[in-house]
């Protein structure tokens, strides 16, 4: 942590409640720091220090993508030789259809999202960035979405001593 | 959902304002007043358009640095219901099921989870595989994030398309 007086342990009760639904009145953050025991000019200040160094992006709306057109979707995996992976991801990134791309560590390097009105919206996609990059189909797994099981992203932060203790070595 | 609400999605994708009445902020933009704002938002969400309304954090920045994307191949370990039973853990945020590549690629059930050392990662991973009899898995740790965004965005893929 490049600022290692924060987070402190109010700021991980900010950043946890803020993961939850936000209070559809008009004074949100006052609702919330009521429920944290804060005033609400404590929480509007640590959330915008919270913003400034990165760690909220920014507090809006999850679209569901089905009710906006996006009705398929899957996921793609590549085998790309090490030289090649800034290159090629840089091509996939490239793609407003492209939502998630990250490296991992196995013989399929790069891992990647692809959403399209439908399925041939997402072929083409994927037609067009092998075509760009030369992957050939054998090095390539594509893993259409059949069911979306559950979609919960929350981090559970905890406090410093605490979170010591389930530390290993990295 | 009318045209105001897709100005009004638009201008809520980039996030709500850190003053005191957000909406009221929002809505001089929109020609609506807070309690407005508030109600579209409030219907929206009940018509399903909006999943959920809340802080986008980066977790890594915050401490929690390992995720994993686990691959499940729940054949012969006897559930069906695998998917339902994975995604009851509290630490996996995703549990989606797609189509395998067969002959080369088995696996049908994937999660992600995130922790603040690979090890707590494992540890979990390793406790799901326990509870679901699921011992066909592979672990697949991010070395490097190249693109993280909403994967719908009024302004950029199509959302707003009424």
């Amino acid at each position: 942590m490049t600022t290692p007086s924060l987070p402190d342990q109010t700021d991980l009760a900010i950043l946890n409640v803020l993961q939850d639904d936000l209070p559809l009145v008009s004074r949100p953050w006052e609702a919330i720091a009521e429920r944290l025991g804060i005033s609400e000019t404590d929480i509007i200040s640590r959330m915008k220090t919270l913003k400034d160094i990165g760690i909220i992006r920014g507090i809006s709306p999850v679209l569901e993508s089905r009710h906006l057109g996006l009705h398929a979707a899957t996921l793609v995996a590549l085998h790309v030789p090490e030289e090649r992976v800034d290159e090629v991801a840089a091509v996939i990134s490239s793609y407003q259809e492209v939502s998630h791309n990250f490296k991992r560590d196995h013989y399929y390097t790069l891992w990647f999202t692809i959403a399209a009105q439908n399925g041939e919206g997402i072929r083409n996609v994927l037609d067009e960035i092998l075509e760009r990059t030369g992957i050939p189909e054998s090095d390539v797994l594509d893993l259409p979405t059949i069911k979306k099981i559950k979609i919960d992203v929350r981090f559970s932060f905890l406090p410093a001593q605490i979170r010591e203790n389930t530390d290993g070595p990295d | 959902m009318d045209q105001i609400d897709v100005h009004l999605l638009q201008e809520l994708e980039h996030g709500l304002l850190l003053v005191p009445a957000p909406f009221e902020e929002m809505g001089k933009r929109l020609g609506l007043n807070d309690d407005e704002v508030v109600e579209r938002i409030r219907l929206l969400k009940e018509a399903g358009i909006i999943r959920k309304f809340r802080a986008r954090i980066d977790q890594r920045k915050a401490g929690i640095t390992a995720n994993a994307l686990v691959a499940w191949n729940p054949a012969g370990s006897g559930g069906n219901n695998l998917g339902e039973l994975i995604a009851a853990f509290p630490s996996v945020t995703h549990c989606y099921e797609r189509m395998p590549v067969p002959g080369r690629w088995e696996y049908t059930h994937y999660t992600v989870h995130h922790g603040y050392s690979k090890d707590q990662v494992l540890d979990e991973v390793r406790a799901v595989a326990e509870q679901t009899g699921c011992r066909d898995y592979t672990v697949l740790f991010s070395t490097r994030e190249f693109k993280r965004v909403p994967n719908v965005r009024m302004r950029e893929n199509g959302g707003g398309t009424p």
